[in-house]
């Protein structure tokens, strides 16, 4: 389980979250919406490691995280997408989902060395790219791929690692609405499956509605709200920071 | 590397070996020059062209083989140990010079290489119960699994073995997990580190293993030559090992070799040329400046070497006569066209 308590996170003098607290149990799927600038991608980067935060607590599993380092939440189960796919040059798609999977911990690098990996490959695409609508690609360059198809390649590289706690950050903006509501019912199987916890930030709300059990309203760096879909939308707060009236 | 590129390779060696009783000396002297500099300049370019990390040291780096190799060597050990204690001697220091690689990027830790480079040379002139100062260390001729093959013949055998090797182990090492999160990091360090990856400990390995093929490298050298000096070492090697892997390709496997062979023969055809025109200083004062010049021109024109563009060439002559014959031809066929049109 994730608790976050009063986190900040400042940039010189901007503060970018101040005062965020939030909990997400395990086979949780929580919408975390707000608008531009609000600070959801500045929150989950200080969740997955990649910023520290200034001030607060933030643990997992009743463990403090604030000062790990990505990698080493990434070996407690701690799973990330990018707002922004990367354009990497030469690795494929396999490639990358093999990089997420190996963040995990178990390294197979001595059997890799010796065996090849033909029999992972197959299996990976079986279980991560079918699904995603990247099995044709899966020895493309990242570079070749639509950014769609990027997106989906981040999803895929971030559930290889078989994640407990799983942050999307806009996993399906730019992508076709029907490939959005795909993408989105995947996640929902993967939370199924695996039991897992999942944060997603997003900004269409049909898709939130339909995937989220929760919805967490973030508005200049702090919660303003904190329930169900149904009641965020009738909210008069929620609608203020939305509607600017 | 498939299956079958791993088969082509060590054919390609065991023709080599086939060969070599016909050549004369001086043929297995510039077959064992080249490989030795190849597999030197696959270790700089697993370290640059595929983990990113730019270093000026790599010369140093081939020294501290050469003196390790040959202070094994000398002290009665079979020159197998001598080469693996290089390795791994040499796997250490790159290590050590690879730690301001987890604070520094880009050009700031190339420039902290350069300062290792100078300090190698300096430890060069100064550890002398190790190194002689700058007379140089003499290295007796030491026996490979208990066999004689102290002569040019013999050294060429031995480093296409270890350069076909290497290869091998580079190009499925590339196939790990660790050998993708070394592109990965090339690519995008800061994506590297939010996907999970834990960058400090990739690049000390890229570091690790690279210094170890150097270190192989350097000792096969110091074997070869039968003297360590520290003039051998200097800055100017490390440039020489940059321009390989520059002109060769950056990333690319057989680029290293062709990169190496390039580098290596480069000077040896101006100086056939110099000498038959009476001209053999000038030619001399003129090489590092024509190296210079191909690595900006390379840099420009064609940032993935003689490789690409070799591979280039071939595609577009199979495009251009493919509708004309059908039949396909050989590789060995391919190449020659390859090289008639360069
Ligand atoms: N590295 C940074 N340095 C300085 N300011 C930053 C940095 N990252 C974010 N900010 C600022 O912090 C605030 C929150 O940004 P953040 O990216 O977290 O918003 P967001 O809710 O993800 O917005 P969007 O919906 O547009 O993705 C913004 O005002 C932004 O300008
Ligand atoms: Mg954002």
């Amino acid at each position: 389980m994730l608790k976050a308590r009063d986190v900040t996170v400042r940039f010189g003098g901007v503060v970018a979250v101040g005062g965020m607290s939030i909990d997400v149990h395990a086979g949780e799927i929580v919408g975390l919406i707000g608008p531009n600038g609000a600070g959801k991608t500045t929150f989950i980067n200080a969740v997955s490691g990649t910023y520290v935060p200034t001030q607060g607590t933030i643990s997992w599993r009743d463990e403090d995280i604030v000062g790990h380092s990505p990698s080493r939440l990434a070996r407690i189960g701690v799973g990330r997408t990018f707002q922004n796919v990367a354009s990497l040059n030469d690795l494929t798609v396999l490639d990358v989902v093999k990089v997420g999977r190996s963040v995990h911990g178990h390294s197979r690098g001595l059997r890799e060395f010796l065996c090849g990996s033909r029999a992972d490959d197959e299996a990976l695409t079986e279980r991560l790219l079918e699904p995603l609508g990247l099995a044709d690609h899966r020895h493309s360059p990242l570079q070749m791929l639509s950014y769609g198809h990027r997106k989906a390649v981040d999803i895929a590289r971030a559930l290889a690692s078989e994640p407990d706690l799983l942050l999307l950050d806009e996993p399906v903006a730019g992508v076709a609405p029907a490939e959005a509501f795909a993408l989105a019912g995947f996640v929902k199987q993967v939370r199924d499956l695996l039991g897992c916890a999942v944060v997603m930030v997003e900004h269409k709300m049909d898709v939130v509605m339909s995937t989220c059990d929760r919805v967490v309203v973030m508005a200049e760096g702090c919660k303003i709200f904190d329930g169900s879909g149904e009641a965020a939308q009738s909210d008069a707060e929620v609608r203020r920071v939305y509607l600017g009236d | 590397m498939s299956l079958r590129q791993i088969i082509i390779l060590i054919t390609v060696a065991l023709a080599v070996m086939v060969v070599l009783p016909g050549l004369g000396r001086y043929g297995a002297y510039i077959v064992y020059v080249v490989a030795i500099a190849s597999i030197g300049a696959l270790a700089l370019n697993l370290l640059i062209g595929y983990c990113g990390q730019i270093s000026f040291c790599h010369g140093g780096l081939l020294g501290v083989g050469a003196y390790a190799a040959g202070n094994i060597g000398n002290a009665g050990q079979d020159m197998v140990v001598a080469l693996v204690g290089a390795g791994i001697v040499t796997a250490f220091v790159s290590v050590m010079i690879g730690l301001p690689a987890l604070r520094l990027r880009g050009l700031y830790f190339a420039i902290s290489t350069l300062a290792a480079q100078f300090i190698l040379e300096y430890l060069f002139r100064l550890i002398e119960p190790w190194t002689h100062g700058v007379s140089g260390l003499l290295i007796q001729p030491a026996p490979f699994f208990g066999l004689d093959l102290s002569n040019d013949r013999g050294y060429a055998a031995i480093a296409v073995g270890l350069l076909v090797m290497s290869l091998i182990a580079v190009s499925r090492l590339l196939r790990t997990d660790l050998g993708r999160r070394f592109i990965l990091i090339r690519d995008s360090e800061i994506v590297a580190r939010g996907m999970g990856v834990n960058v400090a400990r990739t690049k000390l390995w890229a570091f690790a293993i690279s210094g170890f093929l150097a270190g192989m490298s350097g000792g096969l050298l110091a074997f070869t030559s039968r003297i360590a000096a520290p003039e051998a070492f200097e800055i100017a090697l490390s440039v020489d090992y940059v321009a390989m892997i520059i002109v060769g390709g950056l990333g690319s496997l057989p680029g290293a070799v062709i990169g190496a062979g390039f580098v290596v023969l480069l000077p040896e055809v101006a100086q056939r040329i110099g000498e038959t025109f009476g001209a053999a200083t000038q030619t001399a004062a003129l090489r590092e400046m024509v190296f210079g010049l191909l690595i900006i021109l390379f840099l420009i024109h064609e940032p993935r070497g003689l490789n690409s563009l070799a591979s280039r060439a071939v595609r577009r002559l199979r495009r251009t006569s493919g509708p004309l014959s059908n039949n396909k031809r050989s590789s060995a066929s391919d190449l020659e066209m390859t090289q008639a049109r360069l």
